[in-house]
């Protein structure tokens, strides 16, 4: 998948997760100014791991805080 | 077995030649390790004999932080086995909690004194920031894993401390609950044995439930060791990704007791898709436990109705309530005997009176009061007037509470203590006898016929020209309205005049309490919203805010557990720092309060 599919989904999902249609998402946008709690944050998560079969642990997404951290951990994580 | 078990340690003794049954551990990365009571009697004492080489003692406090229920429940035993004081604290699920969390890290280390800190490598050095903040030593849950030698279980009383609970309260900074091992024979025992009626031979525990929160640790970690009870453990994080995991995971194990907070069945209720039921089977359910939070019956309805074709009997609900003040439980509603409400009139309610609705009232409405059940042996509830004397049956009042459940006060916090903890009444019904031990719950309820309703918080209470109004009720309605994001909205009343810098025109009412409500909005058109608010304030309680502030997304301050913080929020108000709405922040904030 290439980056701009997977902000594509991320938005798709994050829409479905949280009922509400976001500004459009880009790299450089920053997860918290979504109004995304941390528990939507965690669903939308889950969602994107079994779409794409990948885990990312926990203490990992404790320090992600933009869009593009996200997706480098995706290909990260679909990588190994 | 009839070894005694008046302290936790001398469960996990009694167990220590149980092979057959134990603790499950669903782990996040996927798989599943299972201890049997006597491995886990095993791996505590290796524990507590690494913490021990480390240098802690007895009556030491280690801070806890580790997020996979394996190495949590295996750490904190170890630390209790040792004799120390586990403080277990949240992990953090995301970065913008990883700046409050080395607050909140910091706040409970300093507070507890705590002499170390467990948690993962990983995590450790995600913590980095932390170590300058904080200086005590780190000890890995990987370290103390890899531990050779394996310590006898230390010999504890019932009156040493087995660890502080932090309260994560949304009204106030955590305040750590001393929690003893005869507290936790007690409780467990009362929840254990006569609210579940647990039984060794046919029951399973599941749940996914936080493992620094009391529902979690001593509903499944502590009750059960008591108890002999086998738990299947899913990490929070796990849940909340993918929520179906809980009802599989029932299933698989024919799990039998099982505890949510409402938001968790609302939330699956919410997820679940027609086609899923037919993979689940939650026919073996003995015990779904709703707690933590306000009941809704019509949530649980939902629920209900949705799981039906699973096999799940609303029978086995049971609504309860707690608080770590007083160990875990104070309050089942009944074995096997499902929702039962109380409907009462939302004006006579107001009023301080359950009285029955009568439906053909127009300007009134019906509410369901939740019933939480009755004390369990040995314990007593009452509810108290201002004057602390006992109310009569349908008429509401201060939940206080006591009994050998009920904890000895907070850690190093004299004033909180006093202020809470062993309450005299007045003289008993004119027998001169001062009534006292009584633990002040800071909730509001009403008993009848032996059985106790909670309304609500005392602390939150509004009170508007005399009449009293739950902010979750006001918070409820406005939360339906088009526009205003579902469950962000916290409602307060602020007193005196003036006490908001921000308040351009209100009229000035009585000295007496003004609403004020704060809602996290998406909106066009926040003047639409706002009057549309403002109508259904009027028409729903008669009541004119004196401000409705409407805010960004994420704008109201929220707990690490995601709870609203009705006092933070009053607090942003109070000095103009709340987040508003980009489309507003030029336009007058206030409304002003339209006499009905």
């Amino acid at each position: 998948m290439k980056r701009q599919d997977l902000i594509d989904l991320f938005s798709k999902t994050a829409a479905e997760v949280t009922e509400r249609e976001f500004p459009p998402i880009v790299e450089a946008t920053v997860i918290a100014e979504l109004g995304i709690d941390s528990l939507g944050m965690l669903e939308i998560i889950g969602s994107l791991e079994r779409e794409l079969k990948i885990h990312i642990p926990d203490e990992n997404l404790a320090t992600i805080s933009t869009i593009k951290e996200l997706i480098d951990e995706v290909e990260l994580r679909a990588a190994s | 077995m009839t070894h005694p078990r008046h302290t936790l340690n001398e469960a996990i003794r009694a167990l220590s030649s149980d092979t057959k049954r134990g603790f499950s551990f669903v782990r996040s990365e996927g798989g599943e390790r299972t201890f049997s009571f006597a491995e886990i009697a095993t791996e505590a004492g290796r524990r507590a004999s690494a913490l021990h080489d480390a240098g802690l003692r007895a009556g030491d406090r280690v801070v806890l932080i580790v997020p996979e229920p394996q190495d949590f429940v295996l750490a904190f035993l170890g630390a209790v086995a040792g004799g120390l004081v586990p403080v277990p604290m949240f992990p953090p699920f995301a970065a913008r909690d990883l700046r409050v969390f080395e607050d909140g890290v910091e706040h409970v280390s300093r507070i507890s004194g705590a002499k170390a800190r467990i948690t993962t490598a990983s995590l450790d050095l995600k913590l980095a920031p932390l170590a300058a903040k904080d200086a005590a030593p780190v000890i890995t849950t990987e370290s103390l894993a890899a531990h050779g030698h394996v310590a006898e279980l230390a010999d504890v009383s019932p009156d040493s401390l087995a660890f502080l609970q932090f309260t994560s309260g949304s009204t106030s900074r955590p305040k750590g609950v001393m929690v003893s091992h005869g507290n936790l024979a007690a409780n467990a025992k009362a929840f254990m044995h006569e609210g579940l009626r647990s039984d060794p031979a046919i029951d399973h525990g599941v749940s996914w439930l936080p493992l620094f929160h009391d529902m979690g640790l001593i509903g499944f970690v502590v009750g059960p060791l008591f108890a002999d009870v086998p738990v299947t453990f899913i990490p929070t994080a796990t849940f909340v990704r993918r929520p179906l995991i809980w009802l599989e995971t029932i299933t698989k194990k024919r799990g039998t007791i099982t505890y949510a907070p409402n938001f968790a069945y609302e939330l699956v209720a919410k997820r679940l898709k027609p086609t899923d039921t037919a993979a689940l089977d939650l026919s073996s359910l003995r015990h779904a436990g709703c707690g933590a939070e306000p009941i809704s019956a019509s949530t649980l309805r939902t629920f209900a109705d949705k799981l039906a074709p699973a096999g799940f009997n609303p029978k086995v609900y049971l609504p309860s309530y707690g608080m770590a003040e007083s160990t875990l439980a104070v309050t089942f509603g009944g074995f096997q005997r499902g929702v039962r409400v109380d409907v009462v009139s939302a004006k006579e309610l107001e009023k301080g009176r359950a009285s029955e609705a009568k439906p053909q009232a127009e300007d009134d409405r019906a509410l369901d009061i939740v019933c939480c059940g009755g004390p369990f042996a040995g314990h007593q509830i009452a509810i108290w007037g201002e004057d602390r004397a006992v109310r009569p049956d349908g008429v509401v009042g201060h939940i206080v509470i006591r009994g050998p459940s009920v904890c000895a006060g907070y850690f190093g916090d004299a004033e909180r203590t006093a202020a809470t903890f062993s309450q005299t009444g007045a003289s008993c019904s004119g027998t001169g006898v001062a009534d006292g031990g009584w633990l002040r719950t800071g909730d509001l309820g009403y008993m009848k016929d032996g059985e106790l309703y909670v309304c609500g918080r005392e602390k939150d209470l509004i009170i508007v020209r005399g009449r009293n109004y739950y902010p979750s009720d006001i918070e409820w309605a406005v939360s339906e309205v088009d526009g205003v994001r579902k469950g962000a909205v916290v409602a307060f009343s602020v007193r005196g005049e003036g006490s908001s810098p921000s308040v351009a025109t209100s009229t000035p009412t009585t000295s007496g309490e003004r609403l004020i409500v704060a809602a996290e909005a998406a909106t066009s058109d926040p003047a639409a919203l706002r009057a549309e608010i403002v109508r259904v304030l009027l028409e729903r309680f008669s009541l004119s805010a004196e401000s409705v502030e409407l805010l960004s997304p994420s704008g109201l301050p929220r707990t690490s557990s995601g709870k609203l913080q009705r006092a933070k929020t009053k607090d942003l108000y109070r000095t103009g720092d709340l987040p508003r709405l980009r489309s507003e922040r030029s336009e007058p904030r206030s409304v002003t309060p339209e006499t009905p």
